[in-house]
């Protein structure tokens, strides 16, 4: 059966998408509202030999990664020996100097990474961005897997491919590893966060709790969860889907009510594991992606399997110069926005706004990359019974446990706009499953 | 045993109340629909004044159509059933996926009513979804606690709104026993001499039902509790 056949099913999909709330939120004009995520039935296929090459290479860059941070925040080789510089390291959004000489609980910074990866038409698969810090998306495949199986067993039994809803398995292992003693909790800001969805599934799933801060409290240099008989019970992990700046009060943005004061105090003696760990995302800065290969040479003592998309920093006057003449050719980041905001293509630009911005990344060149426009290979969706292609990317989760896990399967999320190569749900993307080859 | 914070044992037994509301108010709608059909007179007054809500209403007409469906109105039908859907939401690891998607198809069953040119029939599949909610809170819950205290929400909103609509006393008395099987179950401490009184006032003819009302509002205020035992 081909899987095409799969599009038959695709009312009854959605429907039951609709009807487990499936959704996102987003904030439009100030007021909250819950979509529906689009999913598009056909999956993206990869075959089980190129996902091997893909797992071993976001099992090197994810290592590489989480042996980055420890430097960072202890030794601080990689600055000493001159392989980054130190303005990219301390500049960045992400760096946390409450960080400095913590080490989390078995060493582990980067428990769930999300990485985005583009296939060109080539063939050849490129790392657009590396996200440490709370990346969101694996519980979206993961149920629709689900639904696909019971609306189309048969396509299922005709393609041996791996079982993608393990991911709660992995995601459990991941956080039992680094559990000092008690339960394994997740931390959602609220139901009104846009991924509330994916907090609540994930909890439900991994059979951890879902606890808002007001929840949990610190005392005697320990963390609890108060139930509701005014028993306290201890929680060694907290699978964290609130953002450093609001995760304690006391220690970070003191204007934050989402968060639970002291537990970056109880964490730094080791008394819970914080999941992913406080100033990780120091890592996962787009100025800091340039220097990924270099990173992995420099503590793996190999060549990056996986390549980046070739990528400039206007910060060295050669690349400057290279951005310059280049421009129409390029697409351009704020290295502090996310989500697809603060992406700009130097082609889409007025003569005026070019001006402008030329300005701008000349006053502040840390501020911005350069990419070359990558010519994604377009998969098609089907839109009315018909296939149009359209732009995709692929989200990869690594889970951190014993060693690196990648989960075989992935969120591939694509733009609905034929004219436009941003993917990201807050901007009207949709979602497909993605399918890894068994045999 | 799972744990259970106090946020979320609050927000089980409100969804047990919310659903419940919206469960018995369609019904009782139903039925005063009914009997408006042949009447001229504006008796959906009287059954505000019982609801004790707001007469905001200028037609039976208009009471049809703001009472089941209107967003803004915080005594419509839908507003409650939106309360129910924001404490059901929050709970998905405690009631689960299959449970919680009882109540969004009720929430999509009552935005296909609002539209319909027969909403009375359509809110009958928001009841259906409800009752279904209940079937499946009961079926795949494992967790005794988190099921006695939705049950107990329910209970508490049945019998309140039953007193406020002045129903038969044997209601009344049913559905006070089937209150003191459940509240012990839920382990929510509740306030122990107005349970007794609750337990009186069911017995005594005729019900006075406005003091039922006021005691079943004050049945967990823990306060009184302590103050009466000289705390």
């Amino acid at each position: 059966m081909q899987v095409e056949e799969l599009y038959r099913y695709s009312d009854t999909v959605n429907e039951l998408l609709a009807r487990y709330g499936v959704k996102f939120g987003i904030y439009k004009n100030g007021t909250f509202k819950e979509q529906l995520f689009p999913f598009d039935m056909i999956p993206r296929v990869i075959g089980k030999d190129e996902f091997a090459y893909l797992e071993k290479g976001l099992k090197q860059r994810v290592t590489a990664l989480n042996e980055f941070i420890r430097d960072i925040y202890s030794e601080k080789k990689i600055i000493r020996d001159k392989v980054i510089p130190e303005e990219f390291v301390y500049m960045g959004s992400g760096y946390l100097s409450q960080c400095e000489g913590v080490m989390p609980p078995k060493g582990v910074y980067t428990h769930i990474a999300g990485i985005d990866l583009v296939q060109g038409k080539n063939g050849k698969w490129y790392i657009l961005e590396d996200n440490l810090r709370i990346p969101s998306g694996a519980s979206y495949p993961m149920i629709a897997r689900d639904l696909c199986r019971k609306s189309s067993p048969a396509t299922f039994e005709m393609n041996a491919l791996e079982d993608n809803r393990n991911y709660a398995k992995l995601l459990r292992q991941t956080m039992d590893y680094v559990n000092t003693g008690g339960h394994t909790v997740i931390l959602t800001p609220g139901r009104y966060n846009a991924a509330y969805f994916e907090h609540s599934y994930l909890a439900e799933q991994t059979g951890a709790h879902l606890v808002t801060g007001s929840e949990l409290v610190v005392e005697n240099d320990n963390l609890y969860f108060v139930d509701y008989s005014g028993k306290k019970e201890r929680v060694g992990a907290v699978y964290r889907r609130i953002s450093d700046e609001y995760l304690d009060p006391m220690n970070f943005n003191e204007e934050s009510v989402i968060g639970i004061p002291h537990i970056y105090d109880i964490y730094r003696k080791g008394n819970v594991a914080l999941i992913n760990a406080p100033g990780n995302g120091v890592a996962d800065d787009k100025g800091i992606y340039y220097f990924v290969p270099k990173m992995i040479q420099y503590y793996l003592g190999e060549e990056a399997i996986l390549d980046n998309a070739p990528t400039y920093l206007p910060f060295y006057e050669e690349d400057m110069k290279y951005v310059l003449e280049h421009f129409d050719d390029l697409v351009l980041k704020d290295v502090a926005e996310a989500g697809g905001y603060g992406v700009v293509f130097g082609s889409g630009m007025t003569k005026e706004e070019k001006e402008n911005f030329i300005h701008m990344l000349k006053a502040n060149p840390r501020r911005f990359i350069a990419q070359e426009v990558i010519d994604f290979l377009d998969i098609n969706i089907y839109e009315n019974g018909h296939a149009v292609p359209r732009k995709a990317d692929l989200r990869a989760f690594v889970l951190m446990a014993e060693e690196a896990m990648v989960w075989k399967s992935g969120l591939t999320r694509f733009s609905r706009n034929p004219d436009s190569f941003i993917v990201n749900s807050s901007q009207g993307g949709g979602f497909k499953d993605t399918w890894v080859m068994a045999e | 045993m799972a744990i259970l914070s106090v946020e979320h044992s609050d927000q089980l037994y409100w969804l047990g109340r919310y659903t419940e509301r919206v469960y018995t108010t369609i019904k009782v709608f139903a039925d005063q629909f009914d009997s408006m059909i042949d009447l001229k007179t504006e008796e959906y007054a009287d059954f505000c004044k019982r609801q004790d809500i707001p007469n905001i209403y200028t037609s039976k007409e208009d009471f049809s159509k703001r009472y089941c469906f209107d967003e803004e109105d915080p005594n419509s039908i839908y507003s409650n059933l939106i309360r129910a859907y924001d404490n059901a939401i929050v709970l998905r690891e405690e009631i689960g996926s299959e449970t919680l998607a009882y109540i969004q198809l009720a929430v999509y069953a009552m935005n296909k009513a609002k539209v319909s040119e027969a909403p009375l029939i359509q809110l009958q599949r928001v009841v259906d979804n409800i009752v279904a909610f209940w079937g499946m809170a009961d079926d795949y819950i494992d967790s005794e606690r988190v099921r006695s205290i939705i049950k107990l929400g329910k209970r508490v909103e049945r019998l309140d709104l039953y007193a406020r609509i002045r129903m038969k006393p044997e209601e009344l008395k049913r559905e006070m026993k089937r209150l003191n099987l459940r509240i012990d179950q839920s382990g929510m401490k509740y306030n122990t001499a107005k349970l007794a009184h609750l337990n009186y006032l069911v017995e005594v003819k005729p019900i006075e039902y406005a003091v039922f009302v006021e005691e079943m509002e004050s049945l967990f205020d823990m306060e009184i509790e302590k103050k009466a035992a000289g705390f």
